[in-house]
């Protein structure tokens, strides 16, 4: 005998203190902010309150470039999805790539597509579109 | 198996919301602090566990997104799940890993973040065809198996609230405790709001944001790096039979928790608890169950709890003073509330109690309790 | 600290679970209104409701006891701040009353609703008996609740 149902969980979850500073600049300002560590001296990207590979609480955020290189990506029926790393960054942010029809490399150059309205979201980036395409556009 | 001790302790300020830090910032917090104490740096770790409840925070592989916070990042981590046991089994592995020689030192790091979830309906995902109908709960649990408690052993509402009255006032010297209520009465705890009878608002424990770490050594470790280690005497854990009512006579017999303890009392010499043990930290969630622990422990005959609280005995200036922090009914992050008992009786070992500091504490006991099916029991010592 | 971001979601968790065999053959018993235990054949604890094994002893049980529809109450509540029933999500209207209650023929007791939840009329040893659905539906909740015998 099977038996099968469903159930709702409500749940929060507090961004913190590294994380809700990197979300209020990009909602306020449309800026990405990465984080310093002071031992690797990697910045990590999206910002952070620690390194992970070192331990050491990351020093004050810096702005990095809308602007990176794709290092990887992936087709999947819900669009492309694509591990792209910032200028100015060491690490890499995963994300949508735009368009989905788009034919994707790796190493493409890509740049941020930020909605107008923002509300302090990691979707508040809509994807990251080529960057020839925002060059035409501006 | 090698001598191993307790170096070091840290714990998080506990608070009904601690949204200033996210999961992992709240977990490096705690972890921090213990190496801090310990005078270790994260490299100085060779592994990791974890304690933290799945689905509390509605969030999966909660070891997955902590454990960079817990310094794990190029080392062994790993969860123990054992239900409200989590973190007195999580301390009772990184103790078995260090005594066998596969590590010298391991950080243990329990961590619960409630005002994230929704912890009533993780507890409410029991077996569908039987529990899931008739689901009582951890309130209406407790409240069931109190009545027939209170029938056997004769115990009052009012023994129950001098419970509560020690837990609050107790934690009002804890700086890092939850509830704190150093004016707090036994009329107030008795006109507080009825619960689930005959449980009231301050007979239970709280859902409290925290987390709590400890570093666990090897004895030549220990010996290097710490002035005063707490030595690691005897560790047990007991498992039981899932279904509540397969259970005889629950809090009057408690077998997880009363044969745990014989076993942890036999391994490290104890004949009679309340005259041997310096400082006991047990996992009380509602006050009736410390009454109950005491007989299971073996701190009184079963029947003698209700004048063991009415005389004080286990009072910060009694005999056997249990839960100097404050315990369970003060401050309870479910995942480190195991590992807040250990740390909390090792730091009484270190003599770093500060204001709850139980004067030349040298033998301590720290109890876990997962509902009715496993029990943790683990005696420290100032001598190994 | 400046301002605080947090995430608010609410997830949809589907689960399917199966019964075994014991739980199948019980559940089929209560759209007859019979209710059978387990019986243990080294300890002789008979289960309620049956479980596959005695974890005591180890053993797997396949006899079949009889098992009554009123019982003896174990231990009592009224629950003044209801949990969320984990079938529907919603809560159940308080207060109400919770038994543990030991039917004749069983040895173990079952956690299952009471109809009385006036805390001066529940006493651990009264007598209590189940309160049917009238359409039996083949489930656990086929027993409404139990009523205290006067
Ligand atoms: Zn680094
Ligand atoms: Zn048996």
């Amino acid at each position: 005998m099977i038996r099968e149902g469903s159930i709702h969980i409500p749940f929060t979850y507090a961004a913190g203190r590294a994380a809700s500073r990197f979300l209020v600049v990009l909602r306020d300002e449309g800026r990405i902010l990465g984080s310093p560590c002071p031992a690797c001296r990697r910045v990590l990207c999206p910002a952070r309150s620690f390194c992970p590979r070192c331990g050491e609480e990351t020093g004050e955020p810096v702005v990095v470039d809308p602007a990176g290189t794709v290092v990887s990506f992936t087709e999947t029926a819900a669009g492309v999805f694509g591990l792209v790393r910032p200028d100015g960054a060491d690490t890499a942010m995963l994300h949508r790539l735009l368009p989905a029809g788009a034919k994707w490399t790796i190493g493409a150059r890509v740049r941020a597509r930020l909605l107008p309205e923002r509300t302090g979201s990691i979707t508040d980036i809509e994807g990251f579109e080529p960057l020839e395409a925002t060059e035409d556009h501006a | 198996m090698r001598r191993v001790a307790i170096i070091g302790t840290g714990q998080t300020r506990h608070a009904r919301c601690r949204d200033d830090a996210s999961q992992p910032e709240l977990v490096r917090e705690a972890a921090a602090a213990a190496l801090a104490d310990a005078e270790l740096r994260p490299a100085d770790i060779d592994a990791v566990l974890l304690s933290n409840m799945e689905l509390f925070e509605g969030r999966a592989f909660p070891e997955l997104w902590a454990g960079e916070g817990a310094f794990a990042c190029g080392k062994p981590c790993m969860k123990v799940a054992t239900g409200g046991t989590s973190g007195t089994s999580a301390c009772i592995a990184a103790f078995h890993q260090v005594a066998s020689g596969l590590f010298d030192t391991a950080l243990v790091v329990g961590f619960e973040k409630h005002s994230e979830g929704h912890t009533q309906t993780g507890m409410a995902l029991t077996d569908p065809f039987w529990d899931r109908a008739v689901a009582s709960g951890a309130l209406g649990n407790f409240a069931l198996s109190i009545s027939e408690y209170m029938t056997e052993r004769g115990v009052t509402e009012r023994q129950a609230a001098l419970v509560a009255v020690k837990a609050r006032t107790n934690a009002a010297r804890n700086p890092h405790a939850h509830l704190k209520s150093p004016e707090v009465t036994v009329e107030e705890v008795l006109a507080s709001r009825m619960l689930a009878h005959p449980v009231r608002l301050f007979d239970m424990c709280p859902q409290s944001d925290g987390a709590c770490a400890m570093v666990v050594a090897s004895e030549e470790c220990a010996r290097r790096a710490c002035s005063r280690p707490a030595w690691v005497k005897a560790t047990a854990t007991r498992h039981e039979q899932p279904y509540l009512g397969d259970i005889d006579r629950r809090l009057c017999a408690m077998r997880t928790l009363r044969d745990a303890s014989r076993a942890v009392y036999a391994a490290a010499g104890i004949i009679d608890p309340l005259a041997e043990l310096d400082v006991a930290e047990i996992y009380e969630p509602v006050t009736y169950a410390e009454l109950a622990w005491y007989e299971a422990l073996g701190f009184c005959e079963d029947g003698g709890a209700g004048r063991l609280i009415e005389d004080g005995v286990t009072s910060m200036d009694g005999a056997l003073p249990v839960n100097p922090s404050g315990g369970v009914l003060s401050t309870n992050p479910v995942g480190a509330s195991g590992v807040i008992r250990v740390a909390e009786a090792a730091l009484q070992i270190h003599g770093r109690g500060g204001a709850r500091q139980v004067d030349g504490a040298r033998l301590a006991l720290a109890t876990g309790y997962g509902v009715y099916a496993w029990a943790d029991a683990v005696v420290l010592g100032a001598e190994p | 600290m400046s301002e605080r971001i947090a995430v608010k979601h609410t997830m949809d968790l589907a689960w399917r679970y199966a019964s075994g065999e014991a739980m199948e053959r019980f559940c089929a018993d209560l759209s007859d209104r019979r209710i059978e235990a387990l019986r243990c054949g080294g300890c002789g604890r008979r289960y309620l409701p049956p479980r596959p094994f005695c974890g005591n002893c180890r053993l797997r049980m396949t006899e079949r006891v009889p098992v009554r529809d009123v019982g003896t109450l174990v231990a009592w509540t009224v629950v003044h701040t209801p949990i969320l029933d984990g079938r529907t999500g919603e809560p159940r209207p308080a207060p109400y009353g919770m038994g543990l209650i030991r039917l004749d023929g069983a040895d173990t007791t079952l956690n299952h609703y009471l109809a009385e939840a006036d805390p001066a009329r529940l006493r651990v040893g009264s007598r209590v008996r189940a309160v049917w659905r009238p359409a039996l539906r083949g489930a656990m909740d086929d027993i409404l609740h139990f009523e205290v015998l006067s």
